[in-house]
C-alpha cells in the first residue's frame, strides 16, 4: 500500500520533473523558486525568453518554473496562473502582462502576500512591482535613426508608422523621429501613415506612400519602419518598384524572410530586440529583489541593430537564432 | 464456501451499481478525492494551504456557475455552445456601463440581464421554432461574440471596476461571490428536485414525446430553461469581470467546452434526462483541482490537457457501465 | 402444375427459439409465374419462414427448392444471388437521397469500391421500368422524400429486383419476390396499381409471395394461398373457391365457445365523447362516434387500417384536418400509448418519476411524497418492481404498461384512449390490465380500446367498430359480433 503510494508518487514527480532544476534531493536547503508567466509559450520569441531565463537560474542557482496561459493570449487563463502561484507561495513571480490594467490586481495580492514581482516585455500600470525590465524601445528608434543617416547620407525620409494605440512600436516612432534630428541633412517627409496590422495593409500602404512621395524621382533616399510586417510589407513595395538599392530601408524584427533580404543587400539594417537577454536580466532581477538588493525601476534589455556585414559575427547570430537546445532541451 | 463468497461478491455489486445509479455524482467525488490527495501528498506544503484551497474555490466559480446553466439544458437534451461568448459580452457591458459612470449594482445586474435576454432568444428558437440547439447556440456563439467586439470596438474596455473587483478577492480572502456561487447552486438543486417545473425538466430530456402526451408543453419549459440558463451564465459573467477588471470581448474562448466538460464529468449524458447540479459542480472542482495540482507540480501544459481528456472519457465510460445490463 | 417443379418448395421446414416452436413442418409450393397468399394471425410463423426463405434465418429441419435445385441460402445476399428478394413491411428508402441511388443502394461494387455512374444508372432505369412500367412518372434524379407512399413501394421493388440482378435486355432475373404486406400503407386506388404492376411481375415468370391481412386482395388477385397457426399449415387451396369464411375459419381455428356477452346496461348516462367527421392527414377519414360514460367503446383494424391515427387526432396529438372532438367529462381526456418506449413512458426515470408526472399540481413538490403516493399506485396496479426508485427500464414490458397507465389513472381523466393495451406482455398482466380497464368503465368513466387482438375487444367492450382503411364502420353491440365477422369486415 505505502509502495504503491510511493509509486504513485515518484511517477507524478517523474511527469513533472523539471528540467530547469538540477538534480536536487528532498532535503535540500531552501532554493529560491521562481514563476515565471509569459504572454505565451509557442512563439518563438518566448522560447528565447525561457532560455534566458533557465541560463540566469542556472548561474544563481535558484529554480524557474515556466507557466504560461493555457491557452495563448487568453487573459483570464493569465490570471489564473498568477493567482496559483502566489496560492503556492513561490518566491517571486515574473511576469509579461497580457494587459496593463487586467493584471494589477493579481500582481497586488502577491506582493501583499510579500511575493515581489518583475514586470517584463510589457508594462503594467501602478507601482506594485519592483521593477520593469524591457527593450527600450526609444532607445532602439534611435538606434535605426543612426544608422538610416549613416547609409542614406541625405535626403528625404519616409516614416511608415505601425498602428494607432501600440505603445511598443510608438516608442520606436519617437525614438527615431528624435534620433533623426541629430542629423540636419535628412528630413522626415512622411510620418504620419499607419501600415496597419497585417502585411498586406502595410504593403498597400507603402505602394501608395512611394508613389506620393516621388520615391521614384529620388526623393526619398530612406525608409522606417518599426515592426515585423511593416518592415516586410515595406520591403515588398520597394521590390515592386525597383527602388529596393536606391531606397535604404532600416526595419525592425528578423524574421528569415527578412534576414535574407538583409543578405541580398535590399534591406540596410534591422534592429532586434534581445529576448534571451530580457529573460536572463528579469529572472536575475527578481533574485536581487529577493536577497534584499536595490534595482533599477526600469532596466533596458539592449536592442542590436544588425547589418549585412555584422550577420557574420556570432554573437549576432547567437542574437538572430539563439541555440535555444542548449537550454531547453538538453 | 466459494460459491457462498461468489454469491456475497455479486450481492455487493449488485447493491453498488443500486447506489451508484441513484447517485451518480459519487463517480466524481471519488475521483475529486482520489486526486485532491494524490496532489496533496505529492506537494504537501503548498497545495494544501488554506490559501491554495481558497484560490481553488475561486477559479472554480466562473465554470461552476455557467455549469448551472449548462446542467439544466444538458438534462433537457440540449446544449449551449455560446457560454464563452455570453461571459465575454457580459464583461464588455459591465466595463461600459462602468465607464460611462453606472453604478457598480446597477452595471452588475445590466449584464445579468443581458444573458438572460440572450437565454430567452435561444429558448425560442430551440423551443418554438424546434431548431436544434447546437447549431442555433453555434450561431450565436460567433454572433455574440462579433457584438462584444463591436460594442468594445475591438479593444479591451479599461473601467474603474467600482468594487466589484472585490467580490471574488477581498482582504479575508474570501469575497461574497463565492457564497452567491454557492447560493446559486442550492437554488438550482432545489429547483430541479423540489419543484413542478424541474421535473418537467427532467421529464422533457428523458423522453419529449411521453412528456408532451402527458400534457406537458415541452417549449414552453425549454423557453425558461435556456432564459435561466442564460441569467446563469451572465453571473459567470460578472464573475469573470470581477477577475479581469476590464471588458475583454476575446476572453472565454473555448469556456463552453470547460463547462460542458464540467456536466458530462458530473453524470450527465448528452443524451438528456439525467444529470446534477452537485455532479455538476463536483465536475468543475475536479477541472480546477488539477489545473492548479499541474502548476504546482511543474506538470507541463499538455500533460494537464490529457488527465483532463483522459477522466472525460472515463466519465462517460463509467455512465455507460451503469446502464450495462448485468 | 405438378408436371414442372415449383418455383419455391417448401418442405417440413421446423424452427424453434429457446424450445418454443415457431415453425412445426411447413410445405408449401408457388409455381413460377403466380401470385401465392401467405396467412395468418399475428405470431402465426409467416415472418419467421419469410426470414429462413430469405437467408436470414437457418431452419431447424426441412429444406427448401428452387426451380427443383436444392436451396439453402447462407444470408441474404447469398439469397439475392440465388434470385430471392422481399421487399419488407417498414418502409427502408434514404429519403434525402435520389430514386437512382435508392435503387441501386447495397449493390455489389465494382473494382475498388466503385462503380461507373453510366452502368449504375442504367441498371436503376431497367429495374424502374420492370418494377414501376414505363408508364409511372418517377424520375431517376427525384428526391425519394418527395415521391408518394404509393411510388416509393415501387422504388421498393425496383431496389428488389435490382438486388436479384436483370438482364440487359431488361429481364428480370429475380426468382420469388416476397412483398410483406405492402398494401398496408396505401389507400385502395394505389392498391390497385400496385397489383397491376405485380401482375406484370409474375406474367414475366416471377413467382411473389404476398404476406396480406386483407383478405379480399387475396381474394381478387392470388392465384394460390396458404394458412399458417402456430406454426402449422391450416389450410391452402385457391382463394377464389376457398371463399372468405373458410379462409377466416382456418385462419381463427375452432373458436371456443363463448360466454354470451351483452353491452352492460348503461342507464341514461350522458356522452362523454362525441367525435363528428373527423379527418387527419392520412386517417382516419371522416369518423364519427360517441361514447357514454361507463361505455367501453373497442376499434378493430388490421395492421395500417389507420387505428392509432384515430386516437392521436381524437386526442390533439396529430393534426385534424376537418372535423369536432367534444369531450365532456371531468379531468378531460388522455392517452396510453402503444409505443411505450418512444413516447409512452421515460424509460431512463424511475417509476415514481413515471407515475407522478404530471402538468398540474403543486409548484412545489416533494420526491418522498411523490414516492409514497407511487407506492400505491404500484399496490393497487400490482406493479412488481423492486420500489419506486427503480428504473422503468428494467421492468418487463407488463409492469411497463401498468406503471404507463398508473400515470393515466392518477391523472384522473374522464376520458381514456387506450391503444393497443396488451401489446408485448404476458398473460397474467394481460388479464389485470382488461379487469382494470372494466372496474375504470364501472367507475364511470368513457373509454376507447383499439386493439389488433380481437378476442380482447369482444372481452372487453361493449361495443365494437371495426376500422378499414382509415374509415371506421358503425359500432355495434359486442353481442352483434364474433372474431370471424370482426375479422371478416376488417379484411374484406
Amino acid at each position: 500500500m505505502t509502495r504503491r503510494t510511493a509509486l504513485l508518487l515518484s511517477l507524478l514527480s517523474a511527469l513533472g520533473c523539471n528540467k530547469d532544476k538540477p538534480t536536487g534531493g528532498a532535503g535540500a536547503p531552501k532554493r529560491l523558486k521562481i514563476a515565471v508567466v509569459p504572454k505565451g509559450t509557442t512563439h518563438e520569441f518566448w522560447k528565447s525568453v525561457h532560455a534566458g531565463s533557465v541560463k540566469a537560474a542556472r548561474e544563481l542557482d535558484v529554480d524557474v518554473v515556466w507557466k504560461g496561459p493555457l491557452k495563448e493570449d487568453d487573459l483570464k487563463a493569465q490570471i489564473d496562473v498568477v493567482q496559483t502561484f502566489v496560492a503556492q507561495g513561490v518566491d517571486g513571480i515574473v511576469l509579461a502582462p497580457l494587459n496593463d490594467a487586467a493584471l494589477r490586481a493579481p500582481v497586488k495580492a502577491a506582493v501583499v502576500a510579500k511575493i515581489p514581482v518583475v514586470v517584463f516585455d510589457s508594462d503594467l500600470l501602478g507601482d506594485a512591482h519592483s521593477s520593469f525590465v524591457a527593450t527600450d524601445n526609444v532607445a532602439a528608434g534611435k538606434l535605426a535613426a543612426d544608422h538610416l543617416a549613416k547609409v542614406a547620407d541625405k535626403g528625404g525620409v519616409v516614416v511608415l508608422r505601425y498602428q494607432e494605440g501600440s505603445a511598443s512600436t510608438a516608442n520606436r516612432e519617437k525614438g527615431f523621429v528624435e534620433g533623426l534630428k541629430a542629423h540636419p541633412s535628412m528630413t522626415i517627409v512622411s510620418d504620419n501613415q499607419y501600415g496597419g496590422a497585417t502585411t498586406e495593409s502595410a504593403f498597400s500602404t507603402s505602394e501608395t506612400l512611394l508613389v506620393a512621395k516621388k520615391a521614384g524621382e529620388g526623393n526619398v533616399a530612406g525608409v522606417f519602419t518599426p515592426n515585423e510586417s511593416t518592415t516586410f510589407g515595406m520591403l515588398l513595395a520597394l521590390r515592386k518598384a525597383g527602388l529596393t538599392k536606391k531606397v535604404k530601408l532600416v526595419g525592425f524584427d528578423a524574421s528569415d524572410k527578412l534576414l535574407e533580404a538583409l543578405r541580398a543587400e535590399e534591406i540596410e539594417g534591422l534592429v532586434v530586440q534581445n529576448p534571451f537577454n530580457m529573460g536572463y536580466l528579469a529572472v536575475k532581477t527578481m533574485v536581487e529583489v529577493i536577497r534584499g538588493k536595490k534595482v533599477p525601476a526600469r532596466i533596458d534589455t539592449g536592442a542590436k541593430l544588425v547589418t549585412k556585414a555584422s550577420l557574420s559575427d556570432p554573437a549576432v547570430m547567437e542574437l538572430v537564432k539563439p541555440d535555444l537546445k542548449k537550454w531547453l532541451d538538453e | 464456501m466459494t460459491s457462498a463468497q461468489g454469491a456475497g461478491r455479486r450481492g455487493v455489486s449488485q447493491r453498488v451499481r443500486g447506489v451508484l445509479a441513484e447517485r451518480p455524482w459519487i463517480g466524481p467525488l471519488a475521483a475529486l478525492v482520489v486526486v485532491f490527495v494524490l496532489f496533496g501528498l505529492a506537494t504537501p506544503e503548498t497545495f494544501l494551504r488554506t490559501q491554495n484551497l481558497l484560490t481553488m474555490a475561486r477559479q472554480t466559480v466562473v465554470v461552476g456557475v455557467c455549469a448551472l446553466g449548462m446542467t439544466m439544458i444538458i438534462v433537457t437534451g440540449g446544449i449551449d455552445l455560446s457560454v464563452g461568448s455570453v461571459v465575454a459580452l457580459t464583461t464588455v457591458i459591465i466595463a461600459a456601463r462602468l465607464r460611462d459612470g453606472a453604478g457598480p449594482v446597477s452595471a452588475a445586474v445590466t449584464g445579468v440581464a443581458v444573458g438572460g435576454a440572450v437565454g430567452a432568444a435561444v429558448g425560442v428558437l430551440v423551443g418554438r421554432f424546434r431548431m436544434m440547439p447546437f447549431v442555433v447556440t453555434l450561431g450565436t456563439m460567433s454572433a455574440l461574440r462579433g457584438v462584444a467586439k463591436g460594442i468594445a470596438k475591438e479593444q479591451k474596455i479599461d473601467c474603474d471596476p467600482r468594487g466589484l473587483d472585490t467580490l471574488l478577492v477581498s482582504a479575508q480572502g474570501m469575497g461574497p461571490g463565492l457564497f452567491v456561487a454557492l447560493g446559486l447552486a442550492v437554488l438550482v438543486a432545489l429547483t430541479l428536485t423540489y419543484t413542478r417545473f424541474g421535473r418537467h425538466v427532467f421529464a422533457v430530456g428523458s423522453n419529449e414525446a411521453a412528456a408532451r402526451l402527458a400534457g406537458i408543453d415541452p417549449s414552453h419549459v425549454k423557453l425558461l430553461v435556456y432564459t435561466l440558463a442564460g441569467l446563469a451564465f451572465g453571473v459567470g459573467g460578472v464573475m469573470e469581470f470581477s477577475t479581469l477588471t476590464v471588458g475583454d470581448p476575446t476572453d472565454s474562448i473555448g469556456l463552453e467546452l470547460d463547462v460542458i466538460a464540467a456536466v458530462v464529468i458530473g453524470g450527465a449524458p448528452l443524451a438528456g434526462g439525467e444529470g446534477s447540479v452537485v455532479g455538476s459542480i463536483l465536475g468543475a472542482l475536479l477541472m480546477t483541482v488539477i489545473k492548479t495540482g499541474a502548476v504546482h507540480l511543474g506538470l507541463p501544459t499538455w500533460v494537464q490537457e490529457i488527465v483532463t481528456g483522459g477522466i472525460i472519457v472515463v466519465a462517460v465510460a463509467l455512465d455507460r457501465a451503469r446502464y450495462a445490463r448485468r | 402444375m405438378s408436371a414442372a417443379p415449383a418455383r419455391l418448395a417448401v418442405r417440413g421446414v421446423e424452427k424453434a427459439f429457446g424450445g418454443i416452436t415457431v415453425l412445426a413442418g411447413v410445405s408449401f409450393d408457388v409455381a413460377p409465374g403466380t401470385l401465392h397468399a401467405l396467412l395468418g394471425g399475428n405470431g402465426a410463423g409467416k415472418s419467421t419462414l419469410m426470414r429462413v426463405v430469405l437467408g436470414l434465418e437457418r431452419a431447424d429441419a426441412g429444406e427448401l427448392r428452387l426451380d427443383g435445385a436444392d436451396y439453402r441460402p447462407l444470408g441474404p445476399a447469398d439469397a439475392r444471388a440465388h434470385g430471392v428478394v422481399m421487399v419488407p413491411q417498414e418502409r427502408t428508402l434514404c429519403l434525402h437521397l435520389s430514386v437512382e441511388e435508392n435503387v441501386t443502394l447495397g449493390l455489389p461494387l465494382g473494382r475498388f469500391g466503385l462503380v461507373g455512374a453510366r452502368p449504375r444508372r442504367e441498371l436503376a432505369a431497367r429495374a424502374l421500368s420492370a418494377a414501376a412500367g414505363d408508364a409511372a412518372r418517377i424520375d431517376l434524379g427525384a428526391r425519394a422524400s418527395s415521391l408518394s407512399v404509393a411510388d416509393q413501394q415501387l422504388v421498393e421493388i425496383a431496389r428488389a429486383l435490382a438486388h436479384a440482378g436483370l438482364a440487359d435486355d431488361g429481364a428480370v432475373r429475380a426468382k420469388v419476390l416476397v412483398l410483406d404486406e405492402p398494401t398496408s400503407s396505401l389507400g385502395r386506388r394505389d392498391a390497385e396499381r400496385l397489383f397491376e404492376r405485380v401482375a406484370a411481375l409474375t406474367a414475366r415468370g416471377v413467382a411473389v409471395v404476398l404476406v396480406s391481412h386483407f383478405l379480399d386482395e387475396v381474394l381478387a388477385h392470388c392465384d394460390g394461398y396458404t394458412v399458417l397457426r402456430d406454426g402449422r399449415v391450416e389450410g391452402e387451396g385457391t382463394p377464389r373457391e376457398a371463399g372468405q369464411q373458410r379462409i377466416v375459419r382456418e385462419m381463427l381455428g375452432e373458436l371456443p365457445r363463448r360466454a354470451e356477452r351483452t353491452a352492460r346496461p348503461r342507464g341514461d348516462a350522458g356522452e362523454a365523447l362525441r367525435v363528428t367527421d373527423l379527418s387527419g392527414e392520412r386517417a382516419p377519414r371522416g369518423a364519427s362516434f360517441v361514447v357514454r360514460h361507463g361505455e367501453i367503446l373497442g376499434v378493430a383494424g388490421l395492421v395500417g387500417s389507420g387505428r392509432t391515427e384515430l386516437l392521436r387526432a381524437v386526442a390533439g396529438l396529430d393534426r385534424r384536418v376537418s372535423g369536432t372532438v367534444t369531450v365532456s367529462a371531468p379531468g378531460g381526456l388522455g392517452m396510453l400509448s402503444e409505443d411505450r418506449g418512444g413516447e409512452g413512458l421515460m424509460l431512463s426515470r424511475s417509476v415514481s418519476d413515471n407515475v407522478t408526472l404530471s402538468p398540474r399540481g403543486p409548484r412545489v413538490v416533494s420526491p418522498a411524497r411523490l414516492r409514497s403516493e407511487a407506492r400505491g399506485w404500484m399496490e393497487r396496479l400490482s406493479v412488481r418492481a423492486a420500489g419506486p426508485a427503480q428504473r422503468v427500464r428494467e421492468l418487463s414490458g407488463g409492469n411497463q404498461q401498468k406503471v404507463a397507465l398508473a400515470r393515466l389513472l392518477r391523472e384522473d381523466h374522464g376520458v381514456l384512449l387506450v391503444d393497443e393495451p396488451t401489446r408485448g406482455i404476458d398473460v397474467g398482466s394481460k388479464a389485470q390490465i382488461l379487469d382494470l380497464l372494466r372496474e375504470l368503465a364501472a367507475q364511470g368513466k368513457a373509454i376507447v380500446v383499439v386493439s389488433s387482438q380481437l378476442d380482447e375487444l369482444l372481452e372487453v367492450a361493449d361495443r365494437i367498430a371495426v376500422l378499414r382503411r382509415g374509415v371506421l364502420g358503425e359500432a355495434r353491440d359486442v353481442a352483434a359480433w364474433d372474431a370471424h365477422r370482426l375479422l371478416e369486415e376488417a379484411a374484406a
